[in-house]
């Protein structure tokens, strides 16, 4: 149908009396004619108008098609129908509700994992042109490691070498900064960034400038750049913050620029700072940077893989020492940002699809009842003359209208479902997570809305256009269950059922999968332990004395508070994803180069750590406050490592050394052994763990461990209290209990549990209706023949027994095909278990069981209502 | 089946008719009725009824296309004329009806 075509339908309904009166008007005028005509010719006026009416007895009929000829049947036929749709469905409000909180939910959830899934997986990200972004990662593949941060001088081989790119530049992560001298100070997430970075984003400051290559080096580096956002809170959004000098970490620095509102770079970031690093202060062996890049026009992302892999291998060749089995990967930005997530997510899709497929089978088959129902109106209408594709196209708008109405409803469920979703999110959205509603949502819900309403409404459609006019106006509504119809509904419920088993093994999975990953020994005792995280800046605390003094007090101070049993600091929180890797050389086993040397995860803590987070001492002592820079420099492993070099002896008095084995760094003496600890996932520990004492290894970023003998969180004043008085410019952030760090540690298995487990749950639930509803359509439509069964003989158990078994063999039947469906379909979510095989039997049978179980009492109600037949009744029942 | 085509032939042939009259100048229905009797020698009649249905459907075809003005006694009637596509569509109908008339004379002549 063309669109002028439209228009004119739509005219012709819009303006109908318009031309109703028009065409009264025409014909008015024939008359008059015919008349005139009919006097010349020598009739009275009276005859004249008799003969002219006479020859214009079709004049009704022909206004009618001339009506048909407008166009307006089409239209106000479909009005009709609506209007009608609208009645009949408002008449029967309970089927209605059902249908349409039913289709709700489907649709609800759907448009709220698509939201989920826009917001990673399809929304361009915030800069220009970001599809041609790409990130690059250092490689280690013979050491088993297939993304790393990168070096400074590896970087600027990179950026020199390469013809694939526009520019390379490079930052070191996201850092907290804190913004003081202006009352209270407060922290600010900022990174240090190479200059041309802003460029390769394609953002612009909106006061002042970016930062110079000349800026981008030690000493001419007193330079900050603000975001809106920061700008805006901490200076009013006053544009003579230009040129203005401001302490950032206790050092001052000229402001020259404020970016757009809403940029943000990387993650949450809002002020810049340049990187200003020598090949000298970050070498080969510092691993540590991060980086982007544009690629040039044309170039693909495979192109500048292959051109890296050369020059990465150049650069190899140059420095084996250093460089020795190091690789570049190059990937485009949104798969680096949104690798992780993809996985879950289109699982998640797939996981809430079936929910809704399971919902419209649902509908389906409640339709079919109630086209059952409705036999009778239909043949009649039939009779009447409707046409098959009128009475067609009357149900399928039925469920179009239904269809609509659910989709409206689910729309706004989904808007608080994805509330609830992100809340599931630790800590603040990265910069590039936007999970506003876009076209892409919108047309996705009303797409999935409208295929919902045609599947769900084409099995009844096309059930009810196959009614045999006299089969049904003869039966006189006793109905035989009608064997067509029952076979479709049974397939309708074999279906859900099996979807279900599908769903619920995903979520028996992934619930299994989640209790063993919470049960899992992280190596401490988390209950009753507070973390609160702060900085010393270089700039004020520019000595190793200070940082240790400072800590030591600190220290010392909160394990004075009352409710404190112990306190201590330490350089990582584990499981909190600040991890620290450094190559180890063993003495007594052989040097090896730095490629193959393995990385420990080491970290710094005062005295008193493992006390304080419950990691038990295994063999030798705790560090004191004797190890200091003019004793012996000293270390504490974790039983792994010490399992390893010792198997059989005390490794106590070994000593290790840390960094590139050229470096020669000094050795370390091993004084204690700890249990092991997971420091990086819950998942896993690859790797084994050392501990250097804070006052030989004095770093400015450490984090406060207190365990206290009741709520933790009650603590946080006390502490902030004494940090204050200790050095009241020193912002005290991220305060968590260990517990919520474990769990933080978590969110994405536990969101998967849930949502697995309330999708299931869902699908189950709409299943046991389906199977309910079809058997109690059963008895009701068979009273009559259960009746002559047991008036020749059958007794209650018999019919019982008939009725469950048909339920059961459904139910067998579904049960069957959902776990050939689960086997085939778990499988795609293996890399999401942990500790869990994708076709664990236990979960298999566990499950079967259930639904089985559960669509047994599904059956017994109409079962026994169908025992309890009275065949006097029945049979008298017509 | 049958006299469905029978029908659809019957109303093609009068819409021809039509687009022939109307191909020398805008008409009004009555008179487009008049002039189908007096043409055809009276042999063929056309009635109201068949008539402006067929009128309304080529306009909504958008083959003709209508307009109100004054006409001989003084009163306002709608006036039909040919649209450039009806003028196109009136081409194609004519030859097509020429083809099967000499088609079926050919086969009354013959047979």
């Amino acid at each position: 149908m063309s669109f002028s075509d439209l228009w004119r339908r739509w005219r012709a309904l819009t303006r109908k009396d318009q031309l109703d009166h028009d065409l009264d008007e025409e014909l008015q005028f024939h008359l008059e004619r015919d008349i005139e005509q009919n006097i010349k010719t020598g009739m009275s006026p009276q005859e004249a108008r008799y003969a002219a009416l006479k020859s214009f007895d079709r004049v009704d009929q022909s206004k009618e098609e001339c009506r048909d000829a407008r166009g307006v049947g089409f239209l106000e036929n479909i009005l009709r129908d609506v209007s009608y749709s609208l009645r009949v469905l408002l008449k029967s409000y309970a089927f209605t509700i059902v249908v349409i909180l039913t289709l709700a939910l489907g649709i609800g959830a759907n448009t709220a994992i698509f939201s989920f899934a826009n917001g990673i997986l399809l929304r361009p990200l915030p800069y220009p042109q970001s599809e041609r972004l790409a990130v690059l990662e250092e490689t280690a593949l013979k050491r088993g490691v297939d993304s790393m941060s990168i070096s400074y001088p590896n970087f600027l081989d990179w950026r020199e070498q390469n013809t694939v790119f526009q520019d390379i530049g490079c930052y070191y992560g996201t850092n907290r900064f804190s913004l003081s001298g202006a009352g209270e100070p407060v922290e600010v997430r900022g990174s240090r960034i190479t200059h041309g970075l802003l460029e390769i984003l394609r953002v612009s400051p909106i006061l002042g400038r970016t930062f110079t290559a000349n800026e981008d080096r030690p000493d001419e580096d007193a330079v900050v750049i603000l975001g809106y956002d920061m700008w805006q809170r901490n200076f009013a959004g006053s544009p003579n913050v230009l040129g203005q000098k401001i302490m950032i970490s206790n050092r001052p620095r000229t402001v020259i620029g404020v970016m757009p509102r809403g940029f943000r770079f990387p993650e949450i970031s809002e002020l810049w700072v340049p990187l200003a690093l020598t090949p000298q202060m970050f070498t080969r062996t510092d691993h540590g940077l991060s980086s982007i890049a544009r690629l040039k026009d044309g170039v693909t992302i495979a192109q500048a893989q292959s051109e890296l892999d050369a020059i990465a291998l150049r650069v190899e060749q140059q420095n084996p020492v250093t460089n020795e089995g190091l690789g570049v990967k190059v990937t485009s930005m949104r798969d680096n940002l949104a690798g992780d997530y993809r996985e879950g997510l289109l699982i998640l899709l797939g996981v809430v699809g079936c929910v809704l497929l399971v919902a419209c089978v649902n509908v389906a088959n409640l339709m079919i009842a109630r086209a059952t129902a409705r036999q009778k109106e239909f043949a009649l209408r039939t009779a009447l003359g409707a046409g098959r594709w009128r009475i067609v196209r009357q149900v399928l708008i039925e469920s179009l209208l239904l269809a609509i109405v659910g989709g409206v409803l689910g729309f706004v469920l989904s808007l608080w479902a994805l509330r609830l979703l992100l809340k599931a999110i630790p800590g603040q959205l990265p910069f590039w997570m936007n999970f506003s509603i876009d076209l892409r949502v919108l047309g996705f819900t009303i797409g999935i809305t409208l295929l919902t309403g045609l599947i769900f409404g084409a099995a009844p459609a096309l059930q009810t256009s196959r009614v045999d006019l006299n089969d049904t106006l003869k039966e006189g509504g006793r109905g035989t269950g009608g064997g067509g119809r029952g076979r479709s509904r049974s397939l309708l419920v074999v279906t859900e059922i099996a979807l279900s088993l599908v769903l619920l093994v995903g979520a028996g999975l992934m619930i299994q999968s989640f209790l063993r990953l919470r049960r899992v020994n992280v190596g401490l005792e988390p209950h009753n332990v507070l973390t609160s995280v702060c900085i010393l800046p270089n700039a004020k605390y520019t000595k190793g004395e200070q940082r240790a003094a400072f800590f030591k007090q600190l220290v010392e101070r909160v394990r004075n508070l009352p409710g404190v049993q112990a306190a201590s600091a330490t350089a990582t929180v584990p499981l909190s994803g600040g991890n620290w890797g450094r190559s180890i050389t063993v003495e007594g086993y052989p040097v090896l180069s730095v490629g193959t040397a393995p990385i420990i995860q080491h970290t710094v803590v005062t005295p008193d750590y493992f006390r304080t987070m419950g990691i038990p001492l295994l063999a030798g002592r705790d560090f004191n406050d004797s190890d200091t820079t003019g004793s012996q420099l000293v270390t504490i492993v974790d039983e792994r490592l010490a399992r390893q070099y010792w198997p059989n002896e005390s490794p106590i008095g070994r000593r290790v050394r840390f960094g590139p084995p050229e470096d020669n760094e000094p050795w370390h003496t091993i004084v204690g052994v700890v249990g092991a600890v997971r420091h990086q996932r819950m998942q896993e520990e690859t790797r084994q763990s050392v501990y250097m004492a804070h006052q030989q290894i004095p770093v400015g970023g450490m984090s406060l461990v207190t365990r206290t003998t009741s709520d933790p969180k009650e603590l946080t004043p006390a502490i902030r209290r004494e940090v204050a008085q200790l050095d009241s410019d020193l912002p005290v952030s991220r305060v968590a209990t260990m517990e919520e760090v474990i769990a933080e540690s978590i969110w994405q298995p536990r969101l998967y549990a849930t949502l697995f487990a309330v999708f299931a749950g869902g699908a189950l639930l709409l299943a046991l209706i389906g199977i309910y509803g079809v058997m109690a359509f059963l008895v009701q439509t068979r009273t009559h023949e259960i009746g002559v069964r047991m008036a020749l003989g059958a007794t209650a158990r018999d019919v019982f027994k008939l009725i469950v078994g048909r339920g059961m063999k459904l139910t067998v039947i579904g049960v069957v095909i959902g776990i050939a469906g689960a086997v085939a379909l778990t499988r795609l979510m293996h890399s999401l278990l942990f500790n869990t095989s994708a076709t664990d039997p236990i979960v298999f049978i566990l499950i079967s069981l259930l639904l089985s179980v559960a669509a047994f009492l599904a059956c017994y109600l109409p079962a026994r209502r169908a025992a309890k037949v009275d065949p006097l009744i029945a049979l008298r029942y017509e | 089946m049958t006299k469905q085509k029978a029908d659809l032939y019957k109303q093609g042939t009068l819409e021809l008719l039509i687009l022939r009259l109307l191909s020398s100048g805008s008409l009004n229905g009555w008179d487009i009725m008049q002039r189908i009797q007096i043409v055809s020698g009276e042999v063929l009649t056309v009635t109201a009824g068949a008539l402006y249905p067929a009128l309304h459907r080529l306009e909504a075809r958008g083959l003709i296309s209508a307009l109100w003005k004054p006409s001989e006694n003084n009163r306002k009637a709608k006036f039909y004329g040919l649209t450039p596509r009806g003028r196109k569509q009136l081409e194609t109908q004519r030859k097509e009806w020429e083809r099967f008339s000499d088609a079926v004379a050919l086969i009354l002549r013959d047979a």
